[in-house]
């Protein structure tokens, strides 16, 4: 079966202003990498917006009013010192939101076995009421929502190694039964949150990792946290918030993950989706600034999610 | 600060740094600390392979009290080759790293200054200074939106 990849031109339009390092060369790049002879087989689809009945599920509706009002004719908005706005931003969030609902329905509805959400802005900072650190809404947790609530699943895993801690994806499940968030991350970095006590309803799983932790911290982790985890859980689906700015070149953070780490990775989770909810994952991106490391570390990740049938 | 994001180790460093050979003496080594403001030097070998790095800290070190005099000798302690108290596999970095993530370890490590290698031969050194200049450049160039809110 096909992995699927969803996209949309707006994402490229989201525009941070002059020298951000969340721009839309990241996308560039990946799509680029995509395009290239080793991924025929990945079919495009383009990603529709987000509805608001999918938004509220995670965001209040101020929060989401707030940020459509907030959207400049020209020019940029500060919501935060990073977290900046331009003309097209609203609908590149909700083609963001809305690619992963879509590639949701798409698994789920055994159209593919999995999918990568190729988005921006991205999402896991986004809390319900906040938007921050270059993220306006929460796709993963919007996503999860979706899976939850339309497609009536009781199980929802969400497995983030973003270098960030998904500060508002944890807020979005911490009281909430059906979701887990498995978090590996740089330990003292932004958002400051993610700590191990940090455990929701029993639901969260935070894995810091201390800065200039690589390959084998990330396996320790795997071994000791995060595959435990997702044993005990049983997902019936998988949502991967795939950050690659733990990558040893990336300018934000000091981790030393390599392409191979992230294809590793991606083929450990492949093979729990393949134990307990017939393959089905959906990742989406997050952050990774680095660009031709995050070309790379893409592309080894899209790259075991369509060889994963044959493999697992 | 976002400019600053973009800077690698190669466009901040020194590069093509003077060396000295492991069989230099201390004396040399002292000399030419004398005339520039390093705070160590690095070692290679006749290809520039990076073998050590000699600090200012190595030198003061060359001088503690032993077992072997009761008093040290200056002379005779700069006499000794570089190599007996040089710090042998040095940190180094690459001269593709980001800046930033230099700039983390050198704090990390406490570090004045590390060896940039390229395939096991050294290609630059860059110091704190180099990066406190980085810093101002990045800052000239570029200011950041201002915040509408808060
Ligand atoms: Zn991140």
């Amino acid at each position: 079966m096909t992995t699927l990849l969803y996209t949309h031109p707006r994402c490229l339009e989201h525009d941070a202003g002059f020298g951000h390092p969340e721009c839309p060369a990241r996308l560039t790049a990946i799509l680029n990498a995509l395009k290239t002879a080793s991924f025929v087989t990945l079919e495009w689809r383009e990603a529709p917006e987000a509805s608001l009945e999918q938004l509220t599920r995670i965001h209040s509706l101020k929060h989401v009013e707030r940020i459509f009002a907030r959207v400049p004719r020209h020019g940029h908005y500060a919501i935060d010192g990073d977290t900046i706005i331009s003309p097209q931003s609203g609908e590149a969030a909700l083609r963001a939101a809305g690619a992963v609902c879509a590639a949701v329905d798409a698994v789920l509805k055994g159209e593919a076995n999995n999918a990568f959400c190729a988005i921006r802005p991205p999402g896991h900072h986004a809390e319900p009421h906040q938007a921050m650190g270059f993220c306006l809404f929460n796709n993963a947790a919007i996503g999860a929502a979706h899976a939850r609530v339309v497609h009536g699943l009781e199980r929802v895993a969400v497995i983030d190694f973003d270098v960030h801690h998904g500060n508002g994806t944890q807020a979005a499940f911490e009281t909430q039964q059906g979701y887990l968030y498995i978090s590996t991350h740089q330990a003292y970095i932004y958002p400051g949150t993610g700590r191990r006590e940090e455990r929701g309803i029993g639901n969260i799983v935070n894995v810091p990792l201390s800065a200039s932790a690589g390959s084998t911290e990330l396996r320790q982790a795997w071994i000791q946290d995060v595959e435990p985890a997702l044993h005990a859980f049983q997902p019936q689906l998988i949502l991967i918030s795939a950050g690659f700015d733990a990558h040893y070149l990336d300018p934000l953070a000091g981790l030393n993950f390599c392409e191979e780490d992230y294809e590793w990775l991606t083929g450990n989770i492949l093979a729990v989706a393949k134990q307990y909810c017939q393959g089905r994952v959906v990742s989406m991106l997050e952050g990774g600034y680095n660009l031709q490391a995050l070309a790379a570390s893409v592309a080894a990740h899209v790259k075991v999610l369509i060889d994963a049938p044959l493999a697992a | 600060m976002y400019e600053f994001l973009q800077y690698l180790v190669c466009d901040a460093m020194t590069p093509e740094p003077i060396a000295m050979s492991p069989k230099a003496k201390l004396r040399e080594a002292e000399a030419l600390f004398e005339v520039h403001d390093f705070n160590g030097v690095p070692v290679v070998d006749d290809q520039r392979h990076l073998l050590g790095i000699l600090t200012k800290f190595d030198l003061l070190k060359a001088f503690i009290f032993d077992f072997h005099t009761l008093v040290p000798h200056y002379d005779e302690i700069m006499e000794q080759t570089i190599e007996t108290v040089m710090t042998s596999h040095p940190v180094s970095v690459e001269p593709q790293l980001p800046l930033s993530r230099l700039l983390q370890k050198l704090v990390e490590m406490r570090a004045k200054s590390l060896p940039v290698v390229k395939e096991g031969r050294l290609v630059g050194m860059i110091a704190r200074e180099d990066v406190l200049k980085a810093l101002r450049r990045a800052a000239i160039q570029h200011e950041t939106p201002a915040r509408e809110e808060q």
